[in-house]
């Protein structure tokens, strides 16, 4: 099937129609000279009280996320129409995909806190349809429930952190609070806090990491869509969004340095020893959004979404890449995989270019926001920034060891899916048209992008380095023979790091539920319970006297009628 | 004669009419109950009439109309009994209303 079926055409042509709009809102602003500093127009404040008001507003950061989302969607929504335009649930899959980019508009192009809220949780609730969308395999049904569940607890971390702002600040509007806040700095290490456990959460950063990676039963474009452009990248633009909340605040930058930090070197080890594409690449989103975190951390939340633009594109071109792959070999396994190249050299190429942005390679755009990301961080070594010197040495040391790891695993993966032996029993063959043109329009953009992106000769000559010596062991390893395999025991398991979660979470929750449910059916109940007891007896009382004897109720009436004669008689 | 003995007279009829209205379950007797209570209502009206000497006689063609009246309730309820009877082979109004 080269062609897009007529009846997928309508839900392309929607989307098409959502980017069309997005794109006449949103490219006018590119050029606009302000950045997250700006206060705005509306000097009033905007709304005072928890209301819905559409305040939109977009910065040009803002705009470039929200022309991201919507290409990429509508590149996923073209890919999708071969990749599962035969399943029976196409069609609500295709509208939940419209949905989760209004969402994701909603939160980056609102300046009122709670309209950001729901586009937030409409975007949640998107990603556990979406995850879920095999809900057929208890797989897909687990990993979405996690997704959904780990997200929630960031969520409440979000619905504190507005409240808290609007208590601090009077105002539950962005440029309000931006206006309040530039007299004075007051609650930043709470709202900070919370607003690092929100983006924690929706971000999927140590220690809320592991419902990616355990998202991969969805499918492969809405991986794509999850990882690039939408759910993941809504936690970074708040996060920097709402720097200026925080970023006199010490305790939270360090905080959201050593997340970082501690995030990046594991989704890299991990990326590194994974058997699987897919869950490799989730990993290396871990890693890589904490490059944002950590970006934003060093108080430059500039390189933050500027990175965020060049993953989501060189994201979503590897996870659509390694949706070919597996159309091709029927597996998103490593060991299915290999030579490739001759078989299928679109997606080749493409994902060539897109590992190549991933390592960090001149003249990729992943090479160039890497750099402003790292560049940021060694300007807050120098003491520029928020974040303590010390903090800010180790933070770089671990970006620089992550880019060394990144170069390294995005080799590997790049070797064992195209290069050496094929499976003898196997005809992979290209994938279709409508899956291989959004995989070039995104590498032509991987290049495109990093047109006019900074540069920084110092970092960019030691990032070049380090990705080359990543790059040269593992060329290295595998000219001698290796196989890359290399997974020991507590790695391969992820160190269980979702132990905590499966063993404590159960002892707390379960006998407070029991607590809850004893109260609920001993204490609470007995209201209700009583009041239908009374009723009952009530009723039991009145129907004695309704008997349906007539002769009954006229010998009552007799007896009322003898009663108030005597009652007049006496009170005479 | 003293007004006493027809009130008094007036009174038995009427507690027994309403005996037999409130304690019958054949239809007919507590028809009759009805006709003994509104016999025992001329009788007051009468008894009344005869002790304010009224120059008009209101209680005495009050009574006569309320014979009437009487006449045209008794016609009524017994096509209705009769009707009952028909219906259910039986004027016993508990059996009836089961």
């Amino acid at each position: 099937m080269t062609r897009i079926a007529r009846s997928h055409w309508i839900y392309v042509a929607l989307t098409a129609a959502l980017a069309l709009a997005a794109a006449i809102w949103a490219i006018p602003k590119l050029t606009e000279r302000n950045w997250f500093g700006y206060f705005g127009e509306s000097g009033t404040g905007g709304a005072p009280l928890p209301s819905l008001s559409p305040d939109l507003f977009l910065f040009p950061e803002s705009a470039q996320i929200v022309l991201l989302a919507v290409g990429i969607g509508l590149l996923v929504q073209i890919y999708s129409t071969a990749y599962l335009g035969r399943h029976p649930r196409y069609r609500s899959y295709a509208l939940i995909i419209i949905l989760f980019l209004v969402a994701m508009m909603a939160v980056v192009g609102t300046t009122n806190l709670w309209v950001l809220l729901v586009g937030w949780e409409a975007m949640g609730l998107c990603s556990y349809f979406l995850i879920g969308h095999e809900w057929q395999t208890a797989e897909a049904r687990a990993g979405a429930a996690k997704a959904f569940l780990m997200t929630r607890v960031a969520d409440l971390g979000l619905v504190l952190a507005i409240l808290v702002i609007g208590e601090t600040y009077g105002t539950y509007d962005i440029f309000g609070a931006q206006i309040a806040a530039s007299d004075g700095h007051r609650n930043s290490t709470a709202i900070g806090l919370l607003i690092l456990i929100a983006v924690v959460g929706k971000s999927a950063q140590f220690p809320l990491h592991s419902w990616l990676p355990d998202a991969m039963p969805g499918p492969t474009p809405i991986t794509a869509l999850i990882h690039a452009a939408t759910m993941v990248a809504a936690g970074v633009y708040l996060a920097a969004r709402l720097f200026f909340l925080y970023a006199d605040s010490e305790i939270v930058l360090t905080a959201m340095a050593v997340i970082a930090g501690i995030t990046m070197l594991m989704g890299a080890v991990f990326a590194l020893v994974q058997t699987d594409l897919k869950r490799a690449l989730a990993w290396s989103t871990v890693s890589q959004l904490a490059f944002m975190f950590a970006a934003i951390a060093a108080s430059d939340p500039e390189a933050g979404t500027d990175h965020l633009i060049s993953h989501g594109v060189f994201k979503a071109l590897l996870f659509l890449g390694c949706g070919c792959l597996m159309h091709a070999v029927g597996s998103s396994a490593l060991s299915a995989m290999g030579g490739l190249r001759g078989a299928m050299p679109v997606t080749f190429w493409t994902m060539t270019a897109g590992f190549a942005a991933l390592a960090g390679v001149v003249p990729t755009v992943g090479f160039f926001t890497k750099d402003s990301v790292l560049h940021a961080i060694e300007h807050a070594a120098d003491g520029d920034g928020g974040l303590a010197v010390g903090t800010s040495y180790a933070l770089l040391v671990v970006a620089l060891l992550t880019s060394v790891l990144t170069a390294a695993y995005a080799t590997r993966l790049w070797l064992k899916a195209f290069f050496g032996p094929a499976p003898v029993d196997r005809t992979a063959h290209e994938a279709p048209r409508t899956m291989t043109g959004p995989l070039i329009v995104l590498a032509v953009a991987v290049f495109a992008v990093s047109i006019g992106q900074p540069f920084h000769l110092g970092v960019g000559a030691l990032s070049t380095l380090l990705a080359a010596v990543g790059i040269g062991v593992v060329v290295l390893l595998w000219r001698r023979g290796s196989t890359l395999d290399w997974a020991p025991a507590p790695l391969a398991a992820e160190l269980g790091l979702d132990r905590p979660f499966s063993r404590w979470i159960p002892v707390v929750v379960r006998p407070t539920a029991r607590v809850v449910v004893d109260l609920d059916q001993d204490a609470v109940d007995v209201y209700p319970r009583s009041s239908a007891w009374a009723a009952h007896l009530g009723s039991r009382a009145l129907g004695l006297v309704q008997s349906r004897n007539v002769q009954q109720y006229a010998t009552v009436l007799a007896a009322g009628v003898v009663v108030l004669v005597l009652i007049g008689v006496v009170a005479r | 004669m003293p007004l006493l003995y027809p009130l008094l007279l007036s009174s038995a009829l009427f507690g027994i009419g309403l005996y037999g209205v409130l304690a019958r379950r054949n239809a007919v007797l507590m028809l009759l109950g009805v006709e003994l209570m509104l016999n025992a209502v001329n009788l007051n009206l009468v008894a009344f009439d005869a002790w304010f000497a009224d120059a008009l006689h209101t209680g005495q063609v009050l009574t006569l109309f309320t014979i009437a009246l009487a006449a045209a309730e008794i016609g009524l309820g017994l096509a209705i009994i009769l009707a009952l009877f028909r219906a259910f082979r039986t004027v016993d109004v508990d059996e009836v209303g089961a």
